[in-house]
């Protein structure tokens, strides 16, 4: 972890302007990602995750507003960046694979076409018809399509063709990182896991860094070396994977892991997460977690917790993290 | 796509038959029997001519067998004598008035569609800035204003006042009057080239579609288009024949221009609400958002995306305007003096002249679905997914 890091978050805020205020979608999220390390950010609908990924692409909505923090992708904060500038970024570091990513292909544009077009974007100097062709073969191949595949129109491939053709595209361009927002939500579970376990292949070979978003913990947890959990658009907690899984410090990822039947071991005992996430037009004061937290105290609605470091790469922001019990399994006894 | 074709074109000639045949049953069978009035009692006509008329037209025969002769008649272009200009034949009216029309209203047609798709394309990518407003209420106004009134007071101004224009009719008669050709041959001759024309460019971008490589695709097709309009100009400016018509041909041109432009102002608007919609809806959609994430510039997105897409549902209207093309001219021929197929269907029907307006109203039906036709092979082309589909 001593290389300098790929991308930084650093204390991004950002806000969504509306007739009725201003909806508090990303507050104060800081984070890392190293080359070739797998990030997941888990939390219930709603609570920004796509406001962030959107963010780093600079794709944000027309009416968000940046408050505060930078975004620096090799030391240069992407915020700060010409509109033109930015779009050299776009695919050629950071490319995505969205969420719905099922309707991401032009109907009207033949599926190699669209991944040329992003070539033919970003490389200089430009590839001959017959490399880029070349190229889209063997991007193909790796995501199990057939190459000839590529000449047909999106209509022409399933559910299932046309998201591997995706992740075929966000890496027609080598990038050193991929968003992917609830990549494979649209399909069965079984194409589901096929598609993501060949995604964790890919990225372990090509050694890019990838960030996996769902409000699924279960599939983030196969897949992540780290994992950020949010709650109304603050990270609450963020670790490496197994030791969030093992011993989540925050209230939040307790009730939400305990409450989720276990990846690999008996399933746990559920206990409740009761209530509804906030309305982030007014977000409550304090920590947003309070309203719902069963160890909540008196300080915790008047006061906002920091991100506490309280191992190595594991960070909780919560007054009362000790007060947690320390495994979900323990407390599963009655 | 080829199975595609064939089975609209079948699906049409079908679908003209059974128009044919109401349009047939419905005049001939007006109440009063118009055709017994006219021929059989009509004290003006003495009896032995009144008896060949009556055979010749067929009249005496029952009605099956009449509409079986018409039917068979028909598909040989034989559309009867009419009972107005008798013993003139209906075929050689339609010759003369339709290429008028053609030539007017489709001129017209693509112009207004151009004009309402890139006025659309630009108000879809400029919501909510200025301009947005000016040629939005620019353009409703035109749209709802009354339009033979708008009509006159452009010949007014543009004609009348400043003389800019020839003030009506399809041509200048002082000009023409030694002229060795016919209105019509010109007419027929402008139409035959543009269209000529407008095939071979269509031709080439359908056939550069199956190139399979990036940059030789984009080259066949600028270098169709470029060729097609080179040959057009070098048959109207280069070969003798074309060379000798092109004053007279020039001449319509110039009288081509108020009525269209009246035409384009007063019906693009509503081709750039529809744009501006389909646009809208367009950007929102999620290739949209690849689009840009792929780093393409807004003015790419905009063209190769958005609005490529958005002409889809632009493309299906274009159906129901071609088959407006005649009935909606009728006003427009009576301003402009334009003489035209909106005028004979009118003074026919009035005239109870049945086999002309007969004719006539074949010929819209024939227009409407070539234009349907054209329309569905073009949208074939534009969509993928129809192509498989059909
Ligand atoms: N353009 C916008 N204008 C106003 N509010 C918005 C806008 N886009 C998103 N929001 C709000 O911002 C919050 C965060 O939305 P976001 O899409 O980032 O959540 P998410 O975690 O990706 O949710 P999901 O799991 O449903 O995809 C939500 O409350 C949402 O309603
Ligand atoms: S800060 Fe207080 S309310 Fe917030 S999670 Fe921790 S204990 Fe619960
Ligand atoms: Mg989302």
């Amino acid at each position: 972890m001593s290389a300098p890091p790929l991308l930084e978050v650093d204390h991004l805020v950002m806000n969504y302007v509306t007739e009725k205020g201003d909806v508090s979608a990303v507050e104060d999220v800081s984070f890392t990602l190293h080359q070739g390390e797998a990030l997941g950010l888990v939390g219930e609908s709603g609570c920004g995750k796509t406001s962030i990924a959107m963010s780093l692409l600079r794709l944000q909505a027309e009416n968000a507003v940046f408050k505060s923090g930078e975004i620096r992708l090799n030391g240069e904060n992407l915020l700060a960046l010409p509109e033109d500038e930015m779009r050299r970024h776009r695919w050629k570091d950071i490319a995505m694979v969205f969420q719905g990513a099922m309707n991401a292909w032009n109907p009207v544009y033949r599926v190699g076409d669209q991944i040329r077009e992003a070539l033919d974007l970003h490389f200089r100097p430009r590839l001959s018809d017959a490399e880029a062709t070349e190229r889209i073969s063997r991007l193909f191949e790796m995501v199990g399509l057939n190459p000839a595949m590529a000449n047909r129109y999106p209509h022409e491939f399933s559910g299932g063709m046309r998201q591997r053709a995706v992740i075929a595209m966000a890496l027609s361009c080598d990038p050193s990182i991929i968003i992917a927002d609830e990549p494979t939500t649209a399909l069965d579970v079984i194409v589901q896991d096929q598609i993501l376990q060949e995604l964790k292949k890919i990225q372990r070979e090509l050694g890019m860094a990838i960030i996996y978003i769902s409000h699924d913990i279960a599939v983030i947890a196969e897949v992540t070396d780290t994992i950020g959990i949010m709650y109304a658009g603050k990270l609450v907690e963020l670790g490496p994977t197994v030791e969030v899984f093992a011993r989540p410090k925050h209230p939040y990822a307790y009730l939400l892991l305990s409450s989720t039947p276990s990846v690999t071991g008996p399933r746990r005992k559920l206990a409740p997460l009761e209530g509804e996430p906030p309305n982030l037009l007014n977000p409550p004061t304090g920590c947003r977690f309070h309203p719902r937290c069963p160890f909540a105290t008196e300080r915790c609605s008047i006061e906002e917790p920091p991100m506490e470091t309280i191992a190595d790469g594991h960070r909780v922001a919560c007054w009362n993290w000790r007060e947690v019990p320390v495994s979900i399994a323990q407390e599963a006894r009655p | 796509m080829t199975r595609y074709v064939v089975r609209r074109l079948a699906q049409m000639v079908l679908l003209f038959v059974v128009f044919l045949t109401v349009t047939w049953f419905l005049l001939y069978a007006l109440p009063g029997d118009i055709v017994k009035q006219k021929f059989a009692m009509n004290p003006n006509i003495p009896p032995e001519a009144r008896q060949v008329a009556i055979e010749r037209l067929g009249l005496d025969k029952p009605v099956l067998i009449q509409f079986r002769d018409y039917m068979i008649n028909f598909f040989q272009l034989d559309f009867g004598l009419s009972f107005n200009q008798y013993p003139r034949k209906v075929s050689d009216i339609i010759a003369e008035r339709l290429p008028r029309t053609i030539v007017l209203f489709l001129t017209a047609l693509v112009s207004y569609y151009y004009a309402g798709f890139l006025a659309g394309k630009y108000l879809a990518w400029r919501r909510g800035k200025r301009g947005e407003m000016a040629v939005t209420i620019g353009g409703v106004g035109l749209y709802t204003v009354f339009y033979p009134w708008f009509a006159l007071m452009a010949i007014w101004l543009f004609a009348a006042e400043l003389g800019w224009l020839p003030i009506s009719k399809f041509l200048n008669p002082d000009e023409w009057r030694n002229a060795p050709f016919t209105a019509n041959q010109v007419f027929i001759r402008l139409f035959v080239t543009v269209l000529a024309v407008s095939i071979f460019m269509a031709l080439v971008v359908l056939l550069a579609n199956r190139i399979r490589d990036h940059r030789p695709r984009a080259l066949a097709k600028v270098g169709g288009v470029a060729l097609g309009a080179l040959l057009f100009v070098w048959y109207w400016w280069g070969t003798a024949g074309g060379a000798l018509m092109r004053p007279y041909a020039g001449d319509i041109a110039e009288h081509l221009i108020l009525p269209v432009a009246v035409l384009t102002a007063v019906n693009f608007a509503g081709i750039m609400l529809l744009t501006r919609s389909s646009m809208l809806e367009t950007m929102r959609e999620d290739f949209i958002l690849t689009a840009r994430a792929k780093g393409l510039s807004e003015r790419a997105v905009r063209d190769k995306h958005a609005a490529r897409t958005a002409l889809l549902p632009v493309t299906t209207s274009l159906v129901l305007a071609v088959a407006t093309v005649i009935d909606g001219g009728i006003l427009t021929e009576t301003v402009f003096s334009w003489p035209g197929m909106g005028e004979v269907l009118v003074t026919s029907v009035s005239n109870e002249d049945i086999p002309l307006a007969l004719a006539s109203f074949s010929f819209i039906g024939v227009m409407a679905l070539v234009g349907h036709f054209l329309v569905d092979i073009l949208y074939g082309v534009l969509d993928p997914r129809i192509r498989v589909g059909g």
